[in-house]
């Protein structure tokens, strides 16, 4: 029987199997995680969960036996908890992993639209709407995505959403400040696109929008590929110097750095051309006039760095975005600080225009590859906010 | 924090600079040996900050002990032409003259195959290292800065007799391990002046290799308490199923520690491992506790002069990492934290740079940026912890570690 003292949390996942994040992230509110050196129980709890595919290894039957939620046959029912009224104080939709088809650009078409539709339609058919979480970004879609921020607006529930690296261990813990006047941004991220780009995105993001003016939105984006990036950055389209102080706080090993343990300069070295695989570059214009940019750097770094030139102060400021080794992974610890944060308080603790705005990044850039690496003009992408003061990652200086 | 060297920059651009010259003597050079890791740092720079640092210091000379197959000593001085490598420590010193001819040495004897005493103590060579460098200097007439990679010897006497020549040689010496200086998270330090009641540690590794790490990081946070540094009285070393009891006791008067502050490390741990493997994180029971570790837990229980208690702990598989929590007087909750020494993927041992950096400072200024007393007080905890463990767990009295001594208020672990 749930306990009436604490908050019901519907749990809506494509598939629920080890590193699964309902595994990494989902659990954190059947397991509770550490926080601020202590393990904290949230006060709240899973009730009930959808899984859209069980695959070899589902986790979802085990755990709901052993943490006593029910898993239902659809959202509807998951949220009203078999009844016909809304049963649940907030909801967690996980629609990452899991046998979905690919689209032209290369984006795997993980059902997050389609899920939070199904949420919205309780929410509007029973009158009572409650907050909802959303991991990584909204959809594959923006327009899809501009239509679940609507949502959220008109029926005034919290909602929050996207990567764990804004709100994980920074190395140092460095914050630009709020209302800085911004140069020049670079990031440097790893991995697939349309998973792992995102997160990069969102973690330059989540420090670019803290600019004098707060977020003013992307007039236009181009992502370019191979032997064009190193070229850009001979052009001045990118800057060498972002990229030391980027690659200056990498822990990485690669080329003869793993065979013989050397620490390696590869802004300066050479090696850098030589270890990355297929480099890209993400071009990101703002309105407001100035431009960031990500380096996915395949081969040559296995973390990610961030570096800016902030007006009016005489070093380059830049930062590793921590994470934490297998099994803990505890960056999903932090996010799910926030997602507590947010049920409990009933406020988001950042906007959700953060997630809108990289969802339209990611899909236009990606469009941009598709279509023969061109600029593309993005005046859809007007999304205006403002950035919490506040700092929202973990071990920030109190 | 600025560039130490800076400090010996021209006044005038036209005065050309001498760029320190040093000598590195190290057991062995090979791939992840601490001489490798510390020695690379000075050759081929590291990231500091939003650049890459290379030392404004030159390593000229080297003395190899060993010679594994996997060496790569040889492969440095191909490399670098201005290394040369030495057959003697004496000649190291002197480059093959006749008086000292570098501006500072490393001593980093730490891996290659040495033979174990007894108590299970490998016979790293610090000392005799160091008695050939003193040699030099004394023949010389002249001393300079020396490191020695973390704990100074493996026998008492001979690693106070290394406190004392450098004293009366008057030479700058900085030794111990990289810990007291690498990165934490959160990025905090022990509030300079606080009143610790009680300090725990869990960590990584064996003893007589990671023991002093982890004496180290406590060391290094206690050391700022009220009244500075007052030595060690008393210490008693667990090992098996006497450290599951002493925790179970759940206090110091009672045999083990503070429960809260057990809890606050394994909280700051970022590799707790799990009882069920289907599930990433998950807080043990105690009960769970002695299936997690891969080897029998040790425990180094030891108080200090004015009352301070302290708790060192290796969990070798329930964590692999090193994190401590102190009971502060007047705080109701634990001040904890992780020596941040890597997210466990392919990475560069980067844990080394404030090390590396703190000492290219003391060769660059003469100053040493702690005091030596630290390391041979937590040189004195080891070898009594083992001492203790040898003489099966035997509580034992440590009049010789009335070791004081006060550090200033200003960190020195890197925070940017």
């Amino acid at each position: 029987m749930p306990n009436p003292t604490r908050k019901k949390l519907a749990l809506i996942t494509t598939i629920w199997g080890w590193r699964s994040h309902a595994n990494h992230m989902g659990e954190r509110f059947l397991n509770g995680y550490p926080l601020n050196g202590k393990w904290h129980r949230p006060q709240i709890e899973v009730v009930s969960a959808y899984v859209d595919q069980r695959s070899e290894g589902d986790l979802s039957r085990q755990r709901a036996q052993k943490h006593g939620f029910q898993i239902y046959p659809t959202i509807a029912e998951t949220l009203r908890l078999g009844s016909d009224r809304m049963g649940v104080d907030a909801v967690l939709l996980i629609a990452e992993h899991g046998d979905y088809p690919t689209n032209q650009k290369g984006q795997k078409l993980y059902p997050r639209y389609e899920f939070f539709q199904q949420i919205v339609d309780v929410f509007r058919q029973d009158g009572t709407a409650v907050p909802v979480f959303n991991d990584k970004h909204l959809s594959y879609s923006f327009e899809k995505a501009q239509r679940m921020v609507l949502a959220s607006k008109e029926l005034q529930f919290p909602f929050l959403a996207g990567s764990s690296l804004p709100v994980t261990f920074r190395l140092p813990p460095l914050e630009l400040p709020i209302n800085c006047v911004l140069e020049d941004a670079l990031m440097i991220g790893i991995g697939g696109s349309d998973a792992m780009d995102y997160h990069a995105l969102e973690a330059m993001q989540c420090m670019v929008e803290r600019r004098r003016g707060g977020e003013t939105g992307v007039r236009a984006v181009q992502l370019i590929e191979g032997d064009e990036v190193w070229r850009a950055g001979r052009d001045g389209r990118w800057s060498r110097r972002l990229l030391e102080g980027a690659l200056a706080r990498s822990d990485s090993r690669s080329g003869i750095g793993l065979s013989d343990g050397r620490p390696q300069d590869l802004a300066h070295s050479g090696e850098l051309e030589q270890l990355v695989e297929n480099p890209s570059a993400y071009f990101i214009e703002y309105n407001d006039g100035w431009q960031a940019t990500l380096l996915m750097l395949n081969g040559a770094v296995q973390d990610y760095t961030f570096a800016a030139k902030v007006q009016g102060l005489p070093e380059v400021q830049s930062t590793q975005f921590l994470l934490p080794p297998t099994p803990n992974v505890t960056y999903s610890a932090c996010l799910m600080g926030k997602v507590e944060e947010m049920i409990v308080s009933g406020r988001a603790p950042y906007p959700v225009e953060r997630t809108l705005l990289v969802s339209g990044v990611l899909e236009r850039c990606l469009q941009s590859r598709l279509s023969g690496h061109r600029r593309l003009e993005t005046p859809e992408l007007n999304v205006c906010y403002q950035a919490p003061e506040a700092s929202h990652f973990c071990g920030a200086p109190e | 924090m600025t560039d130490p060297a800076e400090s010996l920059s021209p006044t005038s651009p036209s005065l050309p600079v001498k760029r320190p010259q040093i000598a590195a003597l190290v057991t062995e050079y090979r791939q992840y040996s601490h001489g490798q890791n510390i020695v690379d740092r000075f050759l081929e720079g590291y990231g500091w900050e939003s650049r890459w640092h290379r030392p404004k210091m030159d390593v000229v000379s080297l003395y190899v002990d060993q010679f594994p197959e996997s060496d790569l000593s040889r492969e440095r001085v191909a490399r670098h032409p201005g290394l040369k490598l030495y057959p003697t420590i004496a000649e190291a010193l002197t480059r093959g003259g006749s008086r000292l001819a570098v501006d500072g040495v490393l001593l980093i004897a730490e891996h290659g195959q040495y033979p174990k005493n007894e108590k299970g103590q490998t016979l790293w060579p610090r000392y005799e290292f160091f008695r050939e460098t003193v040699d030099v200097f004394r023949a010389s007439g002249r001393s300079v800065p020396v490191f020695c990679d973390k704990h100074l010897s493996w026998e008492w006497d001979r690693a106070l007799e290394m406190v004392e020549t450098s004293r009366k040689l008057g030479f700058p010496m900085l030794a111990g391990s990289s810990l007291p200086v690498c990165r934490r998270i959160p990025s905090i330090d022990m509030p300079w002046g606080a009143e610790i009641e009680e300090i725990v540690s869990v960590g990584v590794g064996g003893v007589d290799g990671y023991d002093i790490h982890s004496l180290e990081a406590m060391q290094c946070l206690v050391e700022r308490r009220r009244g500075g540094e007052a030595g060690v009285v008393s210490i008693q070393a667990l090992r098996g199923d006497s450290v599951w009891q002493a925790l179970s006791s759940g206090s110091w008067e009672s045999g083990g520690c503070d429960p809260t502050l057990f809890e606050a490390c394994l909280c700051r741990s970022q590799s707790l491992t799990p009882v069920d493997k289907s599930n990433r994180h998950t807080y043990p029971q105690p009960e769970d506790l002695p299936q997690l570790v891969s080897s029998p837990p040790v425990a180094y229980r030891f108080e200090y002069a004015d009352g301070l208690r302290a708790t060192m702990l290796l969990m070798e598989g329930l964590v692999h990492d090193i994190t401590i929590a102190a009971r502060l007087e007047n705080q109701r909750d634990p001040l904890s934290l992780l020596f941040y020494l890597g997210s466990g993927h392919a990475m560069q041992p980067n844990f080394f740079n404030p090390l590396c950096h703190h000492i290219e400072h003391m060769i660059a200024t003469d100053q040493q940026p702690y005091p030596l007393e630290r390391t041979l007080l937590t040189t004195g905890l080891t070898l009594a912890g083992i001492e203790s463990l040898w003489l099966e767990q035997k509580p034992l009295d440590t009049p010789h570690l009335a070791i004081e001594y006060q550090v200033g208020r200003e960190s020195t672990f890197v925070r940017t």
